[in-house]
């Protein structure tokens, strides 16, 4: 089932020397489908393939579906350059707690600190709430002897006989890996370290995760957890990583084979072994350096990344280019989405809310106030919505997208599912309308409308915590139902201009192939700002710079393209809350103190509009991204030449009512093209829809750039 | 109104005050509004209803700050407010129990007509007075107690009045630094109040507010009216403070789709600050019904129409001004167990045990750090939860109140302490069908240059928190000093370098009869050390 080459088919050209391997694919596992993105700037060559995902072997479905890519490319193996992986078997390890037996050492008194969390309780009203989950068990938390101060200072040597014993007693009750986490050992690391080397010596076998080393941050709970979450995903994550790179050597590939890290950035096998938690977001991270591409192409500085599935929605801003950053992540949630409910990582991800509105989203009235409400509770693939015709019983977004006109019923997914409105009207009669005292269409206009609420909602808190306004950015969006909504969506943020580039699924896999090799590093040395230790800031730079490069040389950047960037996170001594604040350089000194308070200030007023000048500023955690070049890929795209115009039907607005609309082929709509609204345009996997009053023109990518009334 | 636009609009309203409460708590200095989530934010109407709340903070005082502004209508009738002012107060009595927590409220303009107010509550690192503590005898001995106040007026701040207050407090930056952050989210209320008039098309809110209210009252009602018709008491005991112990009496009378809890019976007032005012008590007896009657319909002014609290005058749930008032706490979070307990006959799938959690237990150190610095810093932990009908109680989890904690690491960074452990203490929880939460055990070092002043706020010494229908009390709380004294837990004092403290915190009640616990949960109790095998004999059949 591969297919979508939108280029014309490479000539059997008159090459003769022997090819330069210059060919990449992007290769993105998710949880049904293996998607596939082969970009060849040489040849000027792209190709889609999907395929179904082998949950048994995983590399399986990549060996294959390199294979298939390549013949249909006419290439071969000797003629890749690189393949970079995204995978969500670290989350999905996570979710479904399918990890590695761990074992936990701690310093002494403190082995509940991972279990006692943060004492707070996610839903304020609900006395029966499922506490975040507990990764290591207590009787897997052993305790040894040793105490750094806040500072570095020694206060109690390690106890190394106490080590061999509670390490010893851990590996005869069976663990698969162990975690070190001692007080304040992003600061003072040294225990930790020889913790280390003793247990390396000792049990070479068992993969060994060091808190100091995979989050050098402070705060216990959050470093505890995640050194705990990457030694329960690492001996699968080694495993399967290993294998990967042998089968698919096995198939004569002699490239270089990389991952997407959560944060957008490519990097190399040997720091995803040894750091698998930074590929926890692996997947979405591609996403969002999707969106930041096309952003570029588009000439856009200001976005907002909007991809609308079965069962979320995920917004993510993009300035300049490039995704918004954050330095922590909740993964495994109990209540999905319900902050505080899951493990806290400290590991830097592209900055995504992620919220339950999708077209699975189910629409109920809630028995207490008679009110409706749509998702977080989704009929996902299976059973779907009620007009997928199987099982689902529950009016859905996507029903009520179907009632409004939005959907084509003889057209869905291309013609493949033949979508049943008889049973739609039924079930939002019986499911909702009849509870609200409502008609069936006013009903399924009010399931858009409260899910393009909620969303917007989601999308306006977003973007204050930040202090931004909608009103400046573009709406790009993507997934199957994201083009349906992203008018109505913008519209409510008061955005004026929406972009959805061609093919979601595919542009959401060129992530992949654009993301820069790119990674980074943190250090916590707190202290104020009048009373820095700048040597000891130097020290830590160098450092961190110093392992920032050796990842990326093996992610293949060249030394030279390298380029850094120093942030520290700063507060008012009293707060609790950092913001992060630019450095001038790596090497700071106290003639750069007027200039760090300046830029404090200067970021605080820009999230909280104003500024406390008087009170004391100090930092905390010193941070430093690392980034070389990405790769440019040129989108440029035919139109398919047939007729764009399909025909017409009555589609429901909330605004204008019901009113004739034009139905377009999206594959027909070439470059420079313009239209008006009410229109929808019709792909493959969505429907895009242009409400009246609003112009959307073609651009040269073959992007629709809709602009609203 | 359609009820798909009032959702709509509900939902948009209910973002407003959360991105409202995400201004202050971004901002704000105080560590009790950060940590322990000391902070409301609530959009009202024109008259001081309450439209929405935000999702977060503490329950309790979003249904207190409607009722402040309220009596600050009584000062400054509405006709008098104009863009750009804002009223304070942190009268115990108008307010939320005691001066630490500071009420602001701003008017909302929207076409040069007053369409509402925005009002916030913050718990301010200091307001003068003593340290924070339960001791002080008169409300005058506990800080500055500002009257309704008008701290910005037209944009300008009353500078007079500032400088007096600031000048009473150990740490004016912080605490104006707080008043600003509080100020700021009305505005960001505000703004979002007339952004989505505008969108809507309404004129005010008062119409959509009602409309609302109508919906929360009967979801409550139609949760009431499902419960049977009778009288149900309970009594709840306490250390209270020395000799006078405290003793609630608590009968909830169900009548229909109403319900009356009257604290008939209860101890009188004291000369310490453990008296809770009605502000106070009114709060957490309606929030613990909310969790265990109609948990997931947000909240407004209709939430509570159809409970009636009363208590009597002079009591220690109604206290007359000038009754210290300042640990109000460790009386009022008590009330949900009380409540629980007397309900839990009638509706035993819907109630949990007493809370070791409840009240909450603090240590509160202060003075100068190494660098000659003054700081003062509470130590945030909570004991266990109490036990759930189908579910063991929560460790170390605060309830009614949802105080977090935070890190060591930060705590040691900002305070001359160190804590040597802060760990689960083994057969804590109250034995049961489910066990009830474990509490926790820390030992505090001072390592500061010279002695530090403590101040303990501490109640369940020598009252556990209960088990329900047939469950085992949880452990009691203990507090010690390495030098083998134990001091007064409701004390303020001075605590040497060198000296550790020691904080027990207590467990939760167990759920059901000890002898119907699950031999596998009980085998994985002791296999993780959170049962002894002394402790397992509470679990014989």
């Amino acid at each position: 089932m591969s297919g979508a080459a939108n280029n014309p088919a490479p000539r059997p050209s008159a090459e003769t020397a022997p090819r330069a391997p210059s060919a990449r694919i992007g290769v993105d596992v998710g949880g049904t489908f293996t998607d596939l993105v082969l970009h060849d700037a040489a040849r000027n060559i792209t190709r889609t393939g999907k395929l179904l995902t082998t949950p048994d072997d995983p590399s399986r479905a990549i060996t294959e579906g390199v294979a298939r890519i390549l013949r249909e490319a006419g290439l071969t193996p000797a003629d890749l350059h690189s393949i970079v992986h995204g995978t969500t078997l670290v989350t999905n390890t996570v979710i479904e707690r399918t990890g590695a037996k761990v074992g936990l050492l701690t310093t002494a008194g403190f082995r509940d600190s991972l279990e006692i969390g943060k004492e707070i309780r996610y839903d304020l009203y609900d006395l029966f709430l499922e506490p975040p989950p507990t990764l290591v068990p207590r009787h897997l938390r052993r305790e040894v002897p040793e105490r750094m101060a806040f500072d570095g200072e020694e206060l109690l040597p390690l106890d190394e006989a106490a080590l061999l014993r509670e390490a010893a007693h851990l590996v005869a009750e069976g663990v698969e890996a162990i975690a070190i986490s001692f007080l304040h050992s992003y600061r003072n690391p040294a225990h930790e370290r020889r913790a280390g080397d003793i247990l390396r010596a000792e049990y070479p076998s068992i993969p060994l995760t060091l808190s100091s080393a995979v989050a050098p941050e402070i705060r216990e709970y959050e470093r505890t957890s995640t050194a705990c979450a990457n030694a329960y995903v690492q001996p699968r994550m080694q495993r399967y990583l290993t294998k990967l790179e042998a089968d698919l050597r096995a198939t004569g590939f002699t490239g270089a084979l990389y991952v997407m890290l959560s944060a957008g950035g490519i990097a190399s096998l040997r720091e995803a072994k040894e750091f698998p938690i930074r590929l926890i977001e692996s997947g979405p991270a591609a996403g969002a350096m999707a969106a930041a591409f096309i952003a570029k192409l588009a000439g856009l500085d200001a976005v907002v990344s909007y991809d609308m599935g079965g069962t979320t929605a995920k917004m993510c801003l993009v300035e300049n280019g490039a995704p918004d950053h954050k330095h922590d992540f909740e993964a495994g949630r109990v209540r999905r989405f319900a902050k505080g409910s899951g493990l806290p990582l400290k590991v830097s991800v592209v900055d995504m809310i992620e919220i339950g509105a999708g077209g699975g989203s189910i629409a109920r009235v809630e028995p207490g106030s008679g009110l409706m409400k749509v998702g977080p509770r989704s009929a996902g693939a299976m059973p779907g919505p009620v007009c997928y015709g199987r099982g689902g019983t529950e009016p859905t977004v996507t029903d009520s997208d179907l009632l409004l006109g939005r959907l084509d019923a003889a057209h869905f997914l291309g013609g493949e599912m033949a979508l049943d409105q008889g049973r739609v009207v039924r079930a939002v009669e019986q499911g909702v309308a009849a509870a609200l005292g409502m008609g069936v269409a006013e009903t399924a206009l009010g399931i858009s409308r409260i899910v393009d609420e909620t969303m917007a909602a989601a999308t306006r808190m977003h973007l204050a915590e930040k202090g931004r306004d909608p009103r400046r950015y573009t709406l790009i969006a993507f997934g199957g139902a994201g083009p349906v909504h992203a008018c109505n969506l913008a519209r409510l943020l008061k955005m004026k201009r929406v972009v959805v580039p061609l093919g979601a699924g595919v542009a959401s896999a060129l992530g992949f192939l654009v993301a820069p090799p790119a990674t980074d590093a943190v250090r916590s040395l707190v202290g104020r700002l009048e009373r820095l230790d700048y040597a000891a800031i130097g020290a830590l730079y160098a450092e961190m710079r110093g392992e920032c490069e050796e990842l990326l040389l093996e992610a293949g950047a060249e030394r030279d393209a390298i380029r850094y960037t120093a942030v520290a996170e700063m507060r008012h001594v009293g707060q609790g809350f950092e913001i992060p604040v630019p450095l001038p350089a790596l090497t700071i000194s106290a003639a750069d103190l007027p200039l760090l308070r300046e830029n404090f200030f200067a970021a605080y007023r820009e999230r909280f509009s104003r500024i406390v000048e008087d009170a004391p500023i100090e930092a905390l955690t010193w941070r430093l991204s690392a980034a070389a070049p990405a790769q440019h890929i040129s989108l440029h795209r035919e139109a398919s030449g047939t007729p764009a115009q399909r025909g017409h039907r009555a589609v429901r607005f909330e605004l204008h009512g019901e009113v004739q609309a034009a139905i377009l082929d999206r594959y027909a709509l070439a470059p420079g093209f313009t239209f008006e609204g009410p229109a929808l345009v019709e792909e493959r996997e969505s429907t895009c829809v242009v409400p009246p009053g609003a112009t959307c023109h073609i651009d040269e990518h073959l992007n629709l750039v809709i602009t609203l009334a | 109104m359609d009820p798909i636009t009032l959702e709509v609009h509900w939902s948009r309203l209910i973002s407003i005050a959360d991105e409202a409460a995400t201004a202050l708590l971004r901002t704000a200095f105080s560590t009790i509004v950060r940590e322990s989530n000391d902070f409301a934010t609530v959009l009202m109407d024109e008259t001081g209803n309450s439209v929405s709340e935000n999702t977060g903070g503490i329950a309790s005082f979003s249904c207190i700050l409607p009722r402040t502004t309220r009596a600050f209508l009584e000062k400054f009738p509405a006709e008098t407010w104009v863009p750009g002012d804002c009223v304070i107060t942190n009268d115990p009595w108008l307010a939320t129990g005691h001066l630490p927590d500071i009420t602001a409220v701003s008017p909302i303009f929207h076409k040069a007509r007053l369409v509402g107010f925005a009002g916030s509550i913050a718990h301010s690192p200091d307001v003068g007075g003593a340290l924070w503590g339960a001791d002080c005898q008169e409300v005058f001995e506990e800080g500055v107690r500002i009257p309704p106040t008008r701290i910005l007026r037209g944009g300008e701040w009353n500078r007079d009045v500032l400088d007096m207050f600031l000048a009473n407090v150990r740490v004016p930056r912080q605490v104006l630094g707080d008043l600003e952050a509080q100020v700021t989210a009305n505005e960001v209320c505000a703004a979002g109040v007339r952004e989505f008039l505008e969108d809507s098309g309404l004129d005010e809110l008062a119409t959509l507010g009602a409309a609302l209210s109508e919906r929360t009252d009967a979801a409550m009602r139609r949760a009431i009216s499902e419960l049977p018709d009778g009288e149900y008491s309970a009594v709840q005991e306490a250390d209270g403070f020395d000799a006078e112990t405290t003793r609630i009496v608590c009968t909830v009378r169900i009548t229909g789709d109403e319900m009356e809890i009257d604290y008939e019976g209860t101890s009188p007032q004291i000369a310490r600050g453990i008296n809770c005012v009605w502000n106070y008590t009114h709060a957490y007896s309606v929030y613990p019904v909310k969790c265990a009657l109609d948990p997931f319909t947000p909240r407004n002014e209709g939430s509570y129409r159809s409970i009636t609290v009363k208590a009597p005058e002079r009591s220690i749930l109604n206290p007359l001004y000038p009754a210290p008032v300042s640990a109000r706490q460790l009386t009022g979070h008590l009330l949900a167990g009380a409540i629980y307990r007397a309900l839990s006959p009638i509706m035993p799938e819907r109630v949990i045990a007493d809370c070791g959690g409840a009240p909450t237990m603090r240590c509160l150190f202060s003075g100068l750090d190494n660098n000659g610095d003054r700081f003062s810093q509470v130590l945030f932990a909570s004991g266990g939860m109490g036990a759930a009908p189908h579910r063991d109680g929560l460790p170390t989890t605060a309830f009614p109140t949802n105080a977090g904690a935070g890190s060591i690491e930060a705590f040691e960074s900002v305070a001359p302490l160190v804590v040597w452990r802060k760990q689960f203490r083994p057969d804590s929880g109250g034995a049961g069908r489910m066990r009830g939460g474990l509490g926790q055990e820390a030992e505090i070092e001072v390592r500061a240059p010279g002695p530090l002043r403590l101040s303990l706020l501490s109640d369940r010494r020598d009252h556990p928190a209960l088990g329900v229908l047939g469950g085992g009390g949880g452990a009691t709380a203990q507090i010690m000093m390495s030098d083998g004294t134990r001091p007064h837990p409701k004390s303020r004092t001075t605590i040497a370098p060198g000296i550790r403290l020691t904080m027990s915190y207590a467990g939760g009640g167990g759920y059901g009869p000890p002898g119907e616990r699950d031999r596998e949960a009980l085998a994985a109790d002791i296999k993780d050390g959170v049962v002894t095998a002394e402790g397992a004999k509470a679990y014989r059949a």
